[in-house]
This record gives structure tokens, C-alpha cells and sequence, in this order.
């Protein structure tokens, strides 16, 4: 018995297998939630809610009417002095986890006067006074269009507006600016000195004054997007400038290939790096990293592709035979990942009184994993639909569930050679690694910048267009 | 006076870092648009097969490949038959471009020592290009330029003779192509690597945490003490 298969299982190795129960996991708590969609918007994962209507709590002394609708509101009487504001903020603070937040006030009718105004205030806020006339606020006026930011005395900042018109008030966290807007134009923006929460506000002074609010349930008539994507532009020519060696992509690349076991994709890569012109420099063949990178790389490529054209029997005896000291303890969590794929392999071929059969026989020896209740749950789940694709459970039945079994799979091989010190090293390729340190690096940031601004999102960099 | 910055020590960031989860199927897509707008067509399409990423119709890469190879190997004229067989809008609406390759093809007339050809060359189809636009001009005199001297790759303008030339061409027909066919010129690792380099950076400015010098391996330096 060769020295490998002698010694007992060593902990580490489990480590590598409960890495990926804690991944399928985490999808089955994400994905089950919601069959159809796979990615939940990009507001939704930070959690955070968004101001919806006008608050009816913390009245402004009753000076103002808001509408039963809580998107209006209005002035009915005389106003008598500077301290009988109509002044009414949203339901909830901006949402800070994000580029930009905006909303929109349609001026309905100025009234006598058009002592309206746009803008942002804290809670402390006096509420019988304009936006911008007192410490922390901000305010864009109708009557005179100046901008107030805590004192009586305006800035000359935009036009006047009055009926007819809609204006907009945002916020840029990555400029850290409040910015307006006029019938969709921007008019202009100002530095955002005030820490903490900042509500969205509106207010109506003189008689008949009436507008509306718009969170977002409509579209703006600003448009918000196109100005969104000017400002990444603007961050991402910054970041363009950042010189990175020529060829650290293609070295990346390679790497995600020999770590995943791509093995014919590799070769063909080398072939064509090597005449392109001029050539990419290619790895040394006999450095270190070379070896250890294409370490039982066609082991590897012919077990996932098993494993992803749902033979698992045949993985089974086929790593029984190559790396038998993976599968040896048949209470692993790998023989528990490769058991419910056999179960799932198994429902989607119809086969579900096998399937049945093929569970009762295995499942109940892998009791003491952690997860085993809630994952054999899904699995079991299953059978209970006529179309189990499109249930809570569909997820099992996609090609990302064979993946996760075969990258485990891939990572357990990995970690049978001699050379690695520290089996933890296999789990991730050079790839994932750079993609956690960049999101980790930029949540870090925006926590020190009092949770402001957008996170790292790998899925924004996919989806987005940036045309030449 | 430095201000205080946090201390995150490497058991703390690995601990965020553990709480990043990345999709397999994000990672796979950023490698194939890789090998899609790098060029890359039979690994791309082996790629396809191997990890069962969805990609654009692979016929397109193969046609222009054809043209960047054409122009790198200093076939213009079978280069612009290409891109017009592709779509004759792309030399219409890049006048730049369209000149660029002529100047190549004169280019590549003067290094085949046909002397009266590109003259010919030169007069009928470069020198009213030039009379539009002054940068042309310039460009095509010194284009002109290579047949004054007798040691061409000595002389002032002799880098136009050289092969980095026919690749800056060949890079800019490439991405004219991309461009008429709705996709990013560029793939979208670099820009993820860049966006690493400049976080790390800025962030140093606040904290001192494990940091990645070196983008190969991607390993993790712990912060200096």
C-alpha cells in the first residue's frame, strides 16, 4: 500500500471538502428564495431600503397637507413669516450602499409666491423651515434659484422654477456632491458637507403651492442612467491610467485553466500564444509553478468531464482506482457531494423510484455533516414536483450544481500532491483570489467612507457595455 | 504627523475575504470574453465545450482574425477586400482607420522596392486623404520620407518600416471591427487587474492590511509592521 493511502485522512483534507457543503449551501439559501431569478439586484444584496413616500409622522407643524397618496403635497393657506415652511421629508433616509440616489418633485402649481424648494436635510432638522436654511441642509429654491446650504443667504446656482417645471436633487457618493436637476438638465452640484443619513426633502411656503414627488415608482425625467454611466467613466478613466505587466492577463488565464483542469482549452491557448505576433512570453515548462499547476491535469480534465456529463458511477470506480485515498472514508463530505449528485442524476432521468432507493441506502451515513438536514432536504425535495426544474429546488438540476460537485472534486486531486504544503492553497485559483482581494479591498474602503458608494460587483463588470 | 491608520491583521482580512463568494460562472465568462476579444478562436471554442460557457457566434472572431492576420503580415489590400466582405460600413465611417491602412499598403509598396508604384500610390489615393486633413498630410510626408534615404531602417522615419507599425494597425482594423459588431474592444481582465492595483493603493492610504503584489500568484503579502 503505497504511503498515501497508509496514513489516515488527514483534517485538512476535509477542510477542502466542508469549503464546498458551506458554498452549496450558501447557494441553496440564496437561489431557493427565488427559482427564477438567480441574482438578486444589485440593491437588494446590500439590503438596504430606499425612501418610498413622504413622511406623514414628523409633520412640519401642520402647515402642509400631504395627499393621501403620500407623493404630494401642498400649501392652503397664507404663510405669515419664515417660520411656517411647508417642509415634508421622504419616509426614509438615501440609501448610502450605491453611486448615486435622485428623486424628482413636479411643480404642480407655484401658488401666490413659488417658494418652493428641492433638497436634503438630516433628522434633526427644524421642520418648519426652507432646506438649506439651517445647519446640514440643502436646498435648491424655486423663487430666487439659489442653492442654501445652512445659512439665510443663498449661492447664485441655477434658474428660477415654478409651475410646469421638474426639478431633481441626488447625491454622488463617489464625488461626495449633492447635485440638481431642472426639466432633466443638470443644473449644478455642491459639495456634500454633512456626515450621516440625509433625507430627501421637499417644501411649499406661500398659498396654493402644490407638487408632487417622485421616488422612483416612475421614470424620471431625468435621465439617471446615462448620468450614471458618465460618472463611472469618469472613475474608470483613473483607473485606466494604472499601469499593470503586459501578459499578466494571459498568465492569469493559464493559470484558471491548469487549476480548473481545462486541459484541451490550455493547449490550444499555448499553441496560439506561441505565434501570435509578437509572441506572449510563455512559461518556463519546468518552473515550479508550471509543474504544480499542470499536476494530474488529465486526471482532472477527464474527471470533470465525468462528472459534468453526470456519469458518477463511473467517477466513482474511476477515482477509486487513480486517488483512491479520496474516496476511501465513504463518510467524506466528496462521496456525500458525489452521492446526492448520483441522486440528482438520477430524478432528472425520471428515475425516481431508483432515486428513492439509491437516498435510503446512502444518505443516512453522512448524518453528521453540518448542512446534511438542510441540503438532503433540497435534495429530497425533488421528487415532489412534476417539474422540479422550475421549483425552489430547480437550482440542483443546473449545470452549476455539477460544477460545484466537480470543482470539488478537481480541488480534492489537487491537494494529493506531494509538493503542496497546505491543501487550503487548492481551493481557490489565482483568479478567484485577485477577484476576493479587489471586493474585499473596495468594501473595505467604502466602510472607512462611512459606508458610502457601490461595492465591487463582478456581475457589473460582466454585464457592462463599454463600446469603443 | 501621519494619522493613525486601522490595523487589519492577516486572520481578520482572511476572514473577509472568506465572505466574498465568487460565481464559477462569473469566473468562466471573464475567461472566455478573454479568449473571444483577445482573439483566441479554437481555445474559445474548446473552451465552450469544456466548460459549457455560452459565448457570441464564433464565425465572427474567425473572419476578423483573417483580416488582423492579413494586416500583420503585410497584406493590406487583401486585408480591406476583408473588412469590406465584413461589413463595407466600418471603412466608410472610419476615416482614419481606412487612411491608416492605406499608408500601410504605401508602406509596404516602398519595402518591395517598387518605387514608381508608390509614388503612383501616393499621389492618386493618399495625397487628396492628405489635403482634408493636415494630420494626414504629415503622416504621408513622412510616409514619403522613407524613399530619400538609402538606409531606410537608420533613417529618421524608419520606424514605419518596422513590424511594430503593421501591428498598431492591425490592432486599430481589430477593434473597428469590434466596435461595428457591438462588442467592448477590450477584454474585461486588465481592467480588473488595474481596478486591484488602484483599490490596493488607496486603500494603503487608510489601513494597513495583506496586500497582492504580485498579480501571477496572486499571493498574499502580509503588511509590513
Amino acid at each position: 500500500m503505497s504511503e498515501a493511502t497508509s496514513q489516515s485522512e488527514p483534517p485538512a483534507k476535509d477542510l477542502i471538502g466542508s469549503y464546498f457543503l458551506d458554498l452549496w449551501l450558501y447557494t441553496s439559501k440564496t437561489l431557493a428564495l427565488k427559482p427564477e431569478t438567480e441574482l438578486k439586484s444589485e440593491f437588494e444584496e446590500e439590503g438596504e431600503e430606499s425612501p418610498t413616500a413622504l413622511d406623514t409622522l414628523n409633520s412640519s407643524g401642520g402647515f402642509s397637507v400631504v395627499g393621501p397618496d403620500k407623493l404630494s403635497l401642498l400649501y392652503p393657506n397664507a404663510n405669515l413669516h419664515g417660520h411656517d415652511v411647508g417642509v415634508v421629508q421622504a419616509n426614509r433616509p438615501a440609501p448610502l450602499k450605491r453611486l448615486l440616489y435622485y428623486f424628482e418633485m413636479y411643480v404642480k402649481s407655484a401658488g401666490a409666491k413659488g417658494q418652493i424648494s428641492i433638497g436634503f436635510t438630516t433628522s434633526a432638522f427644524k421642520l418648519r423651515r426652507q432646506p438649506g436654511w439651517e445647519a446640514n441642509s440643502y436646498g435648491y429654491h424655486g423663487d430666487d434659484g439659489l442653492l442654501y446650504r445652512g445659512h439665510g443667504k443663498g449661492d447664485p446656482f441655477g434658474p428660477t422654477y415654478t409651475t410646469g417645471d421638474t426639478v431633481g436633487g441626488g447625491i454622488n457618493y463617489a464625488t461626495q456632491e449633492f447635485f440638481f436637476t431642472k426639466n432633466g438638465v443638470v443644473v449644478g452640484s455642491v459639495y456634500k458637507d454633512v456626515k450621516g443619513p440625509v433625507f430627501p426633502t421637499v417644501a411649499v411656503h406661500s398659498q396654493n403651492e402644490e407638487v408632487t414627488v417622485n421616488f422612483g415608482k416612475d421614470p424620471f425625467i431625468f435621465d439617471l442612467k446615462a448620468y450614471e454611466a458618465e460618472q463611472r467613466d469618469k472613475q474608470q478613466s483613473k483607473i485606466d491610467n494604472v499601469h499593470i505587466p503586459q501578459d499578466a492577463s494571459y498568465g492569469i488565464i493559464r493559470s484558471y485553466l491548469q487549476h480548473y483542469g481545462y486541459e484541451e482549452t490550455l493547449k490550444l491557448l499555448d499553441i496560439a500564444g506561441k505565434s501570435t505576433v509578437p509572441p506572449v512570453s510563455v512559461v518556463p515548462e519546468n518552473s515550479l509553478n508550471e509543474k504544480d499547476g499542470t499536476y494530474a491535469l488529465n486526471q482532472r480534465k477527464t474527471l470533470r468531464q465525468l462528472i459534468k456529463s453526470g456519469k458518477i458511477d463511473e467517477t466513482f470506480s474511476t477515482l477509486g482506482n487513480w486517488y483512491p485515498q479520496i474516496v476511501q472514508d465513504g463518510t467524506s463530505t466528496t462521496c456525500f457531494l458525489l452521492h446526492c449528485q448520483k441522486f440528482i442524476e438520477l430524478v432528472r432521468d425520471g428515475k425516481l423510484e431508483e432515486a428513492i432507493m439509491y437516498g435510503r441506502s446512502e444518505f443516512d451515513k453522512f448524518k453528521k455533516l453540518s448542512g446534511f438536514d438542510d441540503l438532503v432536504k433540497d435534495c429530497a425535495a425533488l421528487l415532489a414536483y412534476e417539474q422540479p426544474s422550475k421549483s425552489s429546488v430547480g437550482y440542483l438540476l443546473q449545470e452549476s450544481q455539477r460544477e460545484l460537485v466537480a470543482d470539488a472534486v478537481n480541488t480534492m486531486i489537487l491537494s494529493t500532491n506531494p509538493n503542496v504544503k497546505d491543501a487550503n492553497l487548492c481551493v481557490h485559483s489565482c483568479l478567484e483570489r485577485l477577484i476576493r482581494q479587489v471586493t474585499a479591498c473596495f468594501l473595505e474602503k467604502r466602510s472607512l467612507n462611512g459606508d458610502q458608494g457601490e461595492a465591487f460587483q463582478l456581475s457589473r463588470i460582466l454585464n457592462s457595455g463599454k463600446k469603443g | 504627523m501621519a494619522t493613525s491608520k486601522k490595523v487589519i491583521t492577516r486572520v481578520d482580512w482572511e476572514k473577509k475575504l472568506n465572505d466574498v463568494k465568487v460565481r464559477k460562472e462569473d469566473m468562466n465568462k471573464l475567461v472566455m470574453n478573454f479568449l473571444v476579444t483577445e482573439g483566441y478562436v479554437e481555445a474559445a471554442e474548446k473552451f465552450r465545450l469544456e466548460s459549457g460557457t455560452e459565448h457570441i457566434d464564433l464565425a465572427t472572431i474567425t473572419d476578423r482574425m483573417a483580416v488582423k492576420k492579413a494586416v500583420q503580415s503585410g497584406n493590406v489590400e487583401d486585408a480591406i477586400e476583408k473588412v469590406n466582405d465584413l461589413n463595407p460600413e466600418i471603412l466608410d465611417t472610419n476615416p482614419q482607420l481606412y487612411f491608416h491602412l492605406q499608408q500601410q499598403r504605401l508602406i509596404e509598396l516602398i519595402r518591395n522596392g517598387k518605387v514608381e508604384e508608390a509614388l503612383e500610390f501616393a499621389q492618386e489615393e493618399l495625397a487628396p486623404r492628405g489635403e482634408e486633413n493636415q494630420g494626414f498630410l504629415q503622416e504621408l510626408e513622412r510616409t514619403v520620407a522613407l524613399l530619400a534615404f538609402e538606409d531606410v531602417t537608420n533613417c529618421p522615419v524608419g520606424e514605419l518600416l518596422d513590424i511594430s507599425q503593421r501591428l498598431k494597425t492591425a490592432s486599430e482594423v481589430n477593434a473597428a471591427i469590434l466596435t461595428s459588431q457591438s462588442h467592448e474592444k477590450d477584454p474585461k481582465l486588465p481592467s480588473l487587474l488595474k481596478m486591484l492595483v488602484w483599490v490596493q493603493n488607496q486603500l494603503d492610504e487608510k489601513a494597513t492590511y495583506p496586500q497582492i503584489t504580485d498579480l501571477s500568484t496572486a499571493a498574499l503579502e502580509d503588511p509590513a509592521s
